[in-house]
């Protein structure tokens, strides 16, 4: 729509443009929406629904019992075990959401800028990504080893990085950093090569050279993709569940103990269905707010440098 | 052999229709178990003896990842129906799973029937096997906590007597006496235990000290033993914070540290009995080994143990039919009457015409620890109790922090405590 048309003629346009998208594809925009539509609300509205209501009945892993309202979310709001839970999940995502999308930044800036090496060092970046959890995990745990790891053979000592208070949760950001940041470097990189180039020839026409064009061109370019990353990565963090599981059963007590590890540990070793599915419902409210505060900030970093 | 013709021809009678069993079809069982390892193979052996010893029936045996994921397949499968026909379990998961409704309870007739008699079996376990009156497992063994020691070392450390054996120990200062100068005097380990995140050992040993002093664990829906609880804490990490144990070792590791001569005493279940066995026979242990039941160190020798049964899931919606339900039981008799190869792997055979016969007297290094079975105790009865149950979980999360030195016992049983409590209060789940 052309910013210039007077009001009535593009309020026509608009009206236009509805009515024969209706009048013609109404039908076959219905079949195509079929299949996904019945797989969402099968597979995905229906089971959230039902957790909703879980959450509101005292059940076991296997049987639906009472309807008791609110009792479980009464419960958990007063439940210490799952304000840790939470505060350790956002531990870890304090530990991993700015490192792996600077560090995704800046292995896309590297990938883009040396263009001989382009294939060898983006194939370098992105392997890790490729492994499955428990190869990662496999992998790490080796690596950790209180007496045999390679770490403690290059620092010296025999920590056990794993079980150690103040280093399990860092030493799992670190794996999962190296894990997953291909994925950021793919996404940013694909950005930065949308940024067109005629943008750096005039700047450099106009005597701009190294870090200001990155400050004046790449950045400003850039900016809306990275914001993208980071709540790709927030949410990512947030779920975490997979590597704490399996590296530290949530140990040393608890400290790594995240809030899907501990909806898990209710779930089916208390077998407490009920009350694992309010701490489902809570979470994602949390996640939610977060992804919402997310975009809020974003329009107000957008609102005061245009 | 009275009993399987027996067997046989009942199940000839009664088997629907009856032409299936006269062309020689036999009825096929799965089994779940649990048992890996030394005892995953033993029991691989027995299923196929059996198979191999009639044409009736076929056991079909899958071995599942231990502890939770095991008990939550079993029971997410029964009570949909597509369970197994028998499976095995912890005795201290009875009251969990059969006030659960997830095991299908065993009928008197039925059992007498399969020549499956209460006075052969242990009175203890068979008493573990039934809940509200009614049988619904039968054991297959026990197997205690139970001290290892290293003949060289201890001999070093001047502990064992003019019989080359441990010279016997009482109380908690001669036990710490042990291991102080078994450390000191031998530059080993004085004991090895597992001890890291997620282990279970201490729990065990803790919850032997408290039964030795008469604590009981839980009264009226909450924790009943008061300060027994921190002090028993204290006194087995008191052990490891004076480096007569080495804190944070994995399962492997100690096993590995006792087996490699590095430590005097090994504190561990007698499932490690085989390993002990087939090191000696190859000629890969360097030192002779004895093993005795765990000391008394209070009013008597109380010693943590848990039992390996026999169970019929309840499979809800697919009732077992009554010849099948007729050939498993035959199956789990078979076994009982078999199970000296069970007692090859450590354990305690439950039944007792096999324990205490003199082939089993006679059998080493088990008639070593046999006075254990004597003064063994389960975890408590409760829905939350038991092998890998919500209780002993959260036990694995905290203790193993004490005796690490990250936690003092008083805050490793507080936080215990706090985790545990809603669990306690909470009704028994019906699955």
């Amino acid at each position: 729509m052309k910013p210039f048309m007077p009001t009535r003629q593009r309020q026509a346009a608009q009206a236009a443009v509805a009515h024969s998208s209706r009048r013609g594809d109404g039908r076959s925009a219905a079949l195509l929406l079929t299949p996904f539509v019945t797989l969402f609300l099968l597979f995905f509205l229906a089971p959230a629904l039902q957790t909703f209501y879980l959450s509101l009945t005292e059940s076991s892993l296997t049987r639906t019992n009472a309807f008791v309202g609110l009792a479980n979310y009464a419960l958990l709001v007063r439940d210490p075990s799952f304000w840790a839970s939470l505060g350790n999940t956002f531990y870890f995502s304090l530990l991993t959401v700015m490192p792996l999308t600077a560090l995704g930044l800046l292995m896309a800036l590297l990938v883009h800028r040396f263009t001989r090496v382009q294939g060898w060092l983006q194939g370098a970046f992105f392997l890790p990504y490729v492994l499955p959890i428990s190869v990662m995990t496999l992998i790490a745990d080796w690596m950790l080893q209180p007496s045999t790891g390679v770490i403690n053979q290059i620092v010296g000592g025999q920590t056990a990085w794993l079980a150690d208070v103040d280093w399990a949760m860092p030493v799992v950001a670190l794996g999962t950093i190296w894990w997953t940041v291909g994925f950021n470097m793919l996404m940013l990189l694909a950005g930065l090569r949308n940024i067109p180039r005629e943008l750096y020839e005039a700047a450099a026409l106009d005597g701009a050279r190294g870090f200001t064009l990155f400050r004046c061109i790449t950045w400003p370019q850039l900016r809306p993709v990275v914001g993208t990353a980071l709540l790709l990565q927030l949410i990512v963090s947030l779920k975490i569940f997979g590597q704490t599981y399996i590296l530290t059963v949530g140990g040393p007590f608890n400290t790594t103990r995240v809030t899907l590890h501990y909806m898990y540990e209710t779930a089916f070793t208390h077998s407490d269905a009920g009350y694992a599915a309010a701490i489902a419902m809570a979470f994602v409210a949390v996640v939610v707010a977060l992804s919402l505060l997310h975009a809020l900030l974003r329009r107000v970093v957008a609102g005061r440098n245009p | 052999m009275v009993q399987r013709r027996r067997f046989l021809g009942s199940c000839a009678l009664l088997a629907t229709p009856l032409a299936r069993a006269q062309s020689g079809k036999p009825i096929e069982l799965r089994m779940w178990t649990l048992l890996s390892g030394g005892d995953g193979a033993r029991m691989h052996a027995l299923v196929n003896a059996f198979n191999a010893s009639q044409r009736a029936v076929r056991v079909v045996s899958t071995t599942l990842k231990w502890g939770e994921p095991f008990y939550t397949k079993l029971i997410t499968s029964a009570v949909v129906g597509a369970g197994p026909e028998i499976a095995t379990i912890h005795l201290s998961r009875l009251p969990n799973l059969a006030g659960g409704g997830v095991l299908r309870p065993i009928g008197e007739a039925e059992l007498l029937a399969a020549g499956l008699r209460a006075g052969d079996y242990f009175e203890r376990q068979w008493h573990k096997s039934r809940y509200k009156g009614a049988s619904y497992a039968i054991p297959l063994d026990m197997h205690p906590l139970v001290l290892y020691y290293n003949k060289h070392l201890t001999r070093r450390a001047g502990l064992l007597g003019s019989d080359g054996r441990l010279a016997p120990i009482e109380g908690y200062e001669a036990l710490t006496a042990a291991f102080r100068s078994a450390r000191q005097r031998t530059g080993k380990a004085g004991l090895a235990m597992e001890a890291n995140q997620s282990s279970f050992a201490v729990w065990r040993l803790w919850l032997s000290l408290l039964t030795q002093r008469k604590a009981t664990l839980i009264e009226h829906g909450r924790f009943a033993y008061g300060s027994a609880g921190v002090e028993e804490l204290a006194k087995i990490s008191a052990w490891f914070t004076r480096g007569y144990a080495q804190a944070g070792l994995n399962y492997p590791a100690s096993t590995s540290q006792f087996m490699g001569g590095a430590a005097a005493f090994m504190l561990n279940g007698v499932w490690e009995v085989p390993e002990m066995v087939r090191a000696t026979r190859l000629g890969t242990l360097g030192f002779d080994y004895g093993i005795a039941p765990l000391p008394r160190v209070y009013h008597d020798a109380s010693a943590w143990t848990d039992s390996h049964a026999f169970a019929l899931p309840a499979n809800e919606g697919q009732p077992l039919a009554p010849e099948k339900a007729r050939a498993a039981l035959a199956f789990i008799a078979y076994i009982s009457r078999h199970s000296m190869s069970w007692a090859e792997g450590g354990h305690v055979p439950a039944y007792r015409p096999v324990a205490d016969s003199n082939q089993a007297r006679a059998l080493m290094p088990n008639a070593e620890y046999a006075a254990a079975a004597h003064n063994v105790v389960y975890d408590p009865d409760g829905w939350y109790m038991g092998a890998a149950g919500p209780v002993e979980s959260m036990a694995s999360k905290f203790m193993p922090g004490a005796l690490s030195g990250q936690l003092t016992p008083g805050e490793a049983m507080r936080m215990f405590e706090t985790e545990a409590a809603r669990l306690l209060r909470k009704a028994p789940p019906r699955y």
